[in-house]
């Protein structure tokens, strides 16, 4: 099976929206328990699982259309997202072992991918 | 924050998890039948969304105690329970790429966790 172009736009979409899901999970799970007792007035919880929820649904559907050895470096991109993204928003901070080992993490994957085909 | 090493357990934990849901619910979605009965006699595809909601209750714990940037790579274990799990309930081979993949994630998260220790360079750098 040939990997049609809307499935790999759908990986990268739901990369974008896996990413800020785990960020917003990461907010969320500093005040969880007042998520949990007033889901009304802190819909971020509900709000985050959303995201990342339809950042999974839509890795789902995008890998049964597409193949593995062009689609999982793809997915693999979401921890490059991941690690921006906590340096904006969650005022974290990358080195070179965090860089190198994400960049390990790419090949490995990507890897696997090769070797589902 | 330094990330605990509760939570990076947790978060493999976590993984395994998730990935047990993969496969209840594929298990599941292989004899879907859109009637009540047939969802609610369904345990594999009950028992994986089950599953996958203890996953992502364990997740947000987990991230209470570390870092996003180093739990979330961690996820990508979840590649290695499914080349085996797939191996051993759908008879799918694991080939040299797959093993090779297999060994650059565990090196890559544990790299990732060594520099979850190391001294941090300032945003600008980057």
């Amino acid at each position: 099976m040939a990997t049609p172009l809307w499935s790999i736009a759908v990986v990268l979409l739901a990369s974008f929206i896996g990413s800020y899901g785990a960020v917003m999970l990461k907010k969320v799970s500093a005040h969880i328990r007042q998520c949990i007792k007033h889901p009304i007035k802190n819909p971020q919880l509900i709000i985050s699982l959303f995201f990342y929820g339809i950042g999974t649904v839509l890795f789902i559907v995008a890998l049964k259309a597409g193949e593995l050895s062009v689609l999982y470096p793809l997915v693999a991109t979401t921890y490059i997202w991941i690690s921006f993204l906590s340096i904006k928003m969650l005022k974290e901070k990358m080195n070179f072992y965090k860089w190198l080992g994400i960049a390990i993490i790419i090949l490995g994957v990507s890897f696997i991918g090769f070797g589902s085909a | 924050m330094a990330t605990k090493l509760w939570a990076i357990l947790l978060v493999l934990f976590c993984t395994a998890i998730t990935t047990s849901a993969q496969i209840f619910y594929k298990l599941g979605a292989n004899v879907l039948q859109f009637n009540l009965f047939s969802l609610i006699t369904n345990y594999n595809l009950i028992i994986g969304l089950g599953l996958y909601a203890i996953g992502a209750a364990l997740l947000i714990i987990a991230l209470k105690g570390g870092e996003l940037s180093v739990l979330y790579p961690i996820i990508a274990t979840s590649y290695i329970w499914v080349t085996f799990a797939s191996s051993y309930f759908f008879n799918e081979s694991v080939n040299l790429f797959k093993w090779l993949g297999i060994v650059f994630v565990i090196i890559g998260v544990t790299v990732i966790g060594y520099g979850s220790k190391t001294q941090a360079i300032p945003a600008e750098v980057i």
